[in-house]
């Protein structure tokens, strides 16, 4: 066989498939529990209902974006590759959500504010966090070297990172509409555990997304270095 | 009675963003199922290149 | 000293850099045409009326500077890149740190120069009332082109060695310029309304410390980006 330089060319260990299982059934379930039990809202009426989607989205993109900053910076301590492929497999998760809790939030500011989008600092932060996804992906593609690739991406995700609290900051003083921070302790109990249980519903499907996208990227690069491994006459003798 | 029509208004709102966010999860499922049973199949097929050699 | 030979290592890529330019001036000459040009487009957007001009000039003043600058930030590598010249610069002995210095320094006057030009045309087309203080205004708008130089010198050391480097460099810096532009503009708008240093005062200590933090962060990152 041959000796395995780096931990990262060989195959992982595949994702528990009962997370999965668990993941869906939890997550269907909590869907159909929170919009059954919470009653209209006396100002939003039904949709409140919307909160039980369209908070845990933006909760977990954030989260995923926290595993893109945590994964880079390991990956210039350590310069170990799985560091990299982590970062990029929460990327194109959190670019996904991000995505996602843009499309809700507009579909839930149209009726409640009159508007689909407004320039407030929440709003506008979640945008260009979500441009910044887009650019470290567009990056990651256009780059072939994988050691290259690591150290830009990683670049580019951290300097991301200490950019969206600016944006917010910046786009805050530049212009405060509306709406103060939505506070779970404001909420009827009927509502909150709901959105607790969604919350916790979407930060597994998250895991697991993300745990299964890092399968595929570990195992893309074991079969590179098999591939190569072939082509050069085989280790094994 | 005004807090009727609130209550009863933007149902086709909710309604679309719980259908959106099942549609994308369901690809998101979709996707990274695939991409990982391609990538095993790719590295049964090149460690299999290695061990003919 | 070693610190004294970091700022010979700057001193000679700036000089370098320079005479490359001055050499050639078509680069310099194409970029600030561009930056006119493009205040011209804006004028055909938002006039004729002297006022709308008027209202939108800082925006689109720095906004001209941004689509011209981004040119040169490429540039800036292309030309190392063409002769072989990065990796021989990377050969030599010294911090990595020198190279981006040097890099940041030759593009600010390239950028800069570009901006007085810029600057110069769009008071004329946009209608603008030069304030009494207009060097302050010069000072705000170097504050404005630190930011943007500092990233884009950053980012395009990256995108010019890639592939597609002509959309990847501008869809990677405009995002992060965000603040810098939107605190330029704000300073500079409020600034040319006569507004002295009351609103323009606000935005240009978070334009200095946007700054202070897009250095730091480049010059740290830089080591990571120009190794590989």
């Amino acid at each position: 066989m041959s000796p395995a330089p780096a931990s990262s060319f060989a195959p992982p260990k595949p994702t528990p498939v009962w997370l999965g299982w668990l993941t869906f059934a939890f997550f269907i379930f909590t869907q159909i529990y929170a919009v059954v039990t919470s009653p209209a809202d006396a100002m939003m009426g039904h949709l409140q209902k919307m909160m039980y989607v369209h908070v845990p989205a933006a909760w977990v993109t954030f989260a995923a974006f926290g595993v893109v900053l945590v994964a880079s910076l390991f990956f210039l301590w350590k310069d170990d590759e799985r560091a990299d492929l982590l970062a990029a497999s929460a990327a194109e998760v959190g670019s996904m959500f991000c995505g996602l809790t843009l499309v809700l939030g507009m579909l839930w500011g149209r009726p409640t504010w009159g508007v689909w989008w407004s320039w407030d600092a929440r709003l506008t932060s979640t945008l260009v966090l979500f441009l910044i996804f887009v650019g470290y992906l567009a990056l990651r593609s256009f780059v072939e070297d994988p050691h290259r690739r690591g150290q830009w991406s990683a670049a580019v995700g951290i300097l991301g990172a200490i950019n969206v609290p600016i944006v917010w900051m910046s786009v805050k003083w530049w212009r405060t509409l509306h709406q103060i921070q939505s506070n779970p302790r404001g909420l009827s109990p009927e509502y909150l555990r709901g959105l607790l249980l969604n919350v916790a519903a979407f930060t597994l499907l998250t895991v697991w997304f993300i745990w299964k996208r890092y399968e595929a990227a570990r195992l893309e690069r074991a079969a590179e270095h098999a591939s190569q491994a072939a082509a050069l006459g085989g280790y094994n003798g | 009675m005004g807090n009727e029509m609130i209550a009863n208004g933007g149902v086709e709102y909710v309604a679309a963003s719980y259908i959106i966010t099942w549609v994308v999860l369901g690809v998101m499922l979709a996707r990274v199922v695939g991409s990982v049973r391609r990538a095993r199949s790719e590295y049964a097929q090149a460690s299999k290149g290695e061990f003919q050699t | 000293m070693a610190f004294r030979d970091d700022v010979r290592r700057i001193r000679a890529i700036v000089w370098k850099d320079l005479t490359t330019e001055r050499r050639s001036k078509a680069g310099f000459n194409s970029v600030a045409s561009l930056g006119v040009t493009i205040l011209v487009l804006f004028g055909f957007a938002l006039g004729p009326d002297a006022q709308a001009l008027r209202d939108a000039a800082a925006g689109a003043l720095w906004l001209a500077v941004l689509f011209a600058g981004v040119l040169a930030f490429n540039r800036s590598y292309q030309v190392e890149l063409d002769g072989g010249a990065l990796e021989a610069l990377l050969l030599y002995p010294g911090a990595r740190w020198a190279i981006f210095a040097g890099k940041l320094i030759a593009n600010l006057i390239f950028v800069t120069a570009m901006l007085v030009i810029v600057v110069a045309v769009g008071i004329v087309l946009f209608q603008v009332r030069v304030p009494e203080q207009w060097p302050t205004l010069l000072g705000i708008m170097m504050l404005g082109v630190v930011g943007i130089v500092a990233l884009g010198t950053f980012y395009a050391a990256m995108s010019s060695r890639s592939r597609a480097r002509e959309v990847l460099l501008p869809l990677l810096l405009y995002p992060m310029l965000i603040p810098v532009l939107l605190a330029s503009m704000e300073a500079t708008k409020a600034f040319l309304n006569g507004d002295l240093l009351n609103a323009s005062g606000a935005w240009v200590q978070m334009l200095s410390l946007f700054d202070v933090i897009f250095l730091v962060a480049t010059f740290l990152a830089f080591e990571y980006v120009i190794e590989v």
